[in-house]
């Protein structure tokens, strides 16, 4: 179960303007991994890196826990990607960039590219640079999902897509999860995506890993507490993240450690609620 | 395929502990008879919004209990049980609320007293009108 499918160590790129890593990444077989950050945070840059459409500086990258020489790209045979594969091509008709990219890949399940063609209601004939940004999200969507890949690494694939194909995706997405061997890196900027597809949350702020977390330890160890009086020191504490006076609450990112704290200043909390995982992540972007 | 559950956002125990504890009310209320298919690890997770490693410790501990079965390539079933385990588990369930409920009551400071008066009014409008 714990089998590694893609391995990051030391990873780094600079820019003029930018520099992403050095940063270390480890997705886990059965995992979904989210990765949230701001605009221009870095997490298109390092699916490009990833999928060797840019060089990086340092570093390495292992997918399937093997070190891959530059020519040999059998690696990609498993991996699905939806980002910018398609934008070459943008000239060509769906079925013309279907019967372009098919024999790219062993596996190429045809009657899958149809059934989800179908589903999301993909004129085939329409030339790709053509169609809306919902819709290219939704074919780039479906290229990565159809020679069977081990690993999706996808690059805010509901970004503009309407909310019942966005609907689809996830139940896809649920489903390519199901037999628990698969994984998946998911860029997104949508709550509900983070709440209902991801596992471990990565926080990516000026290309620099910022946080990484198994989301139920977010639950665990957020919280908001209402408490009798505000101290000087509690408003101090390392683990309290946020104050306010009117009624006295605290925001901390360690509850074990903030009730012992209370009790040794013997502070009452009147009442604990676990913090959403939308406030929890302004709270990490915003205080970092 | 869903199930009613629903991880408490003042609830402090761990949502793998919340889950357990509400399937098993759920199997030995009968909500959920013998056969019944429960979600997979991952469709439980997304309607939770916790982490499959919450749901799949959940299952394992379901499964020990004898609560729950997987059946390769089928999915995961509600077992029978025995009556007389399943008397002993309701009988732990509602001992296990009222337990926290007291708990809950010392904490905002109330007397014995207090409490009984409580129970005595709340089992009182639960059971007089035709309960």
């Amino acid at each position: 179960m714990q089998n590694l499918l893609l391995q990051v160590k030391g990873l780094s790129k600079n820019f003029n303007t930018f520099k992403l890593g050095p940063l270390d990444l480890y997705v886990k077989q059965g995992i979904v991994t989210g990765l949230v950050g701001a605009n221009g945070s870095g997490k298109t840059t390092l699916f490009r890196l990833l999928m060797k459409l840019m060089k990086e500086d340092a570093g390495h990258i292992q997918f399937f826990g093997r070190n891959w020489t530059e020519n040999e790209s059998t690696w990609k045979e498993k991996v699905g990607y939806a980002g910018e594969l398609l934008d070459a091509y943008d000239f060509l008709p769906i079925k013309e960039l279907k019967k372009l990219i098919s024999p790219w890949y062993p596996n190429w399940n045809n009657q899958q590219f149809e059934y989800l063609s179908k589903r999301y209601q993909i004129n085939l004939e329409e030339k790709y640079e053509k169609c809306s940004n919902g819709t290219k999200k939704k074919i780039d969507f479906i290229f990565a999902l159809c020679h069977d890949p081990s690993l999706l690494l996808l690059d805010e694939p509901t970004a503009g897509v309407d909310i019942v194909s966005r609907r689809k995706m996830k139940e896809d997405l649920i489903r390519f999860m199901e037999d628990d061997e698969k994984s998946i890196v998911l860029a997104t900027h949508t709550i509900d995506e983070i709440n209902q597809l991801c596992d471990e949350i990565i926080v990516l702020d000026s290309g620099k890993i910022i946080h990484s977390y198994n989301k139920d330890d977010i639950y665990d160890n957020w919280a908001r507490v209402w408490i009798s009086n505000l101290t000087q020191d509690l408003k101090n504490h390392p683990n309290v993240i946020h104050y306010e006076l009117t009624p006295p609450q605290i925001v901390t990112n360690h509850m074990d450690e903030l009730e012992s704290v209370l009790q040794a200043e013997q502070i009452t909390s009147l009442q604990v609620q676990r913090l959403s995982m939308e406030e929890v992540l302004e709270y990490i972007i915003e205080y970092s | 395929m869903r199930i009613p559950i629903q991880v408490s956002e003042e609830n402090r125990e761990p949502i793998y502990h919340q889950v357990e504890t509400q399937i098993k009310a759920l199997i030995v209320g009968g909500k959920l008879p013998p056969g019944t298919p429960l979600p997979s690890i991952r469709a439980l997770a997304s309607d939770l919004g916790c982490s499959v490693i919450t749901t799949r410790r959940t299952y394992q501990n379901l499964q020990a209990d004898g609560f729950i079965q997987t059946i390769q390539g089928k999915g995961t079933f509600v077992r029978e049980m025995e009556s007389t385990r399943m008397e002993k588990t309701k009988q732990k369930v509602v001992y296990e609320a009222f337990e926290k409920a007291i708990q809950q009551g010392k904490q905002v400071g109330f007397s014995k007293e207090d409490m009984k008066a409580i129970f005595s009014t709340i089992i009182k409008k639960n059971f007089t009108n035709g309960g």
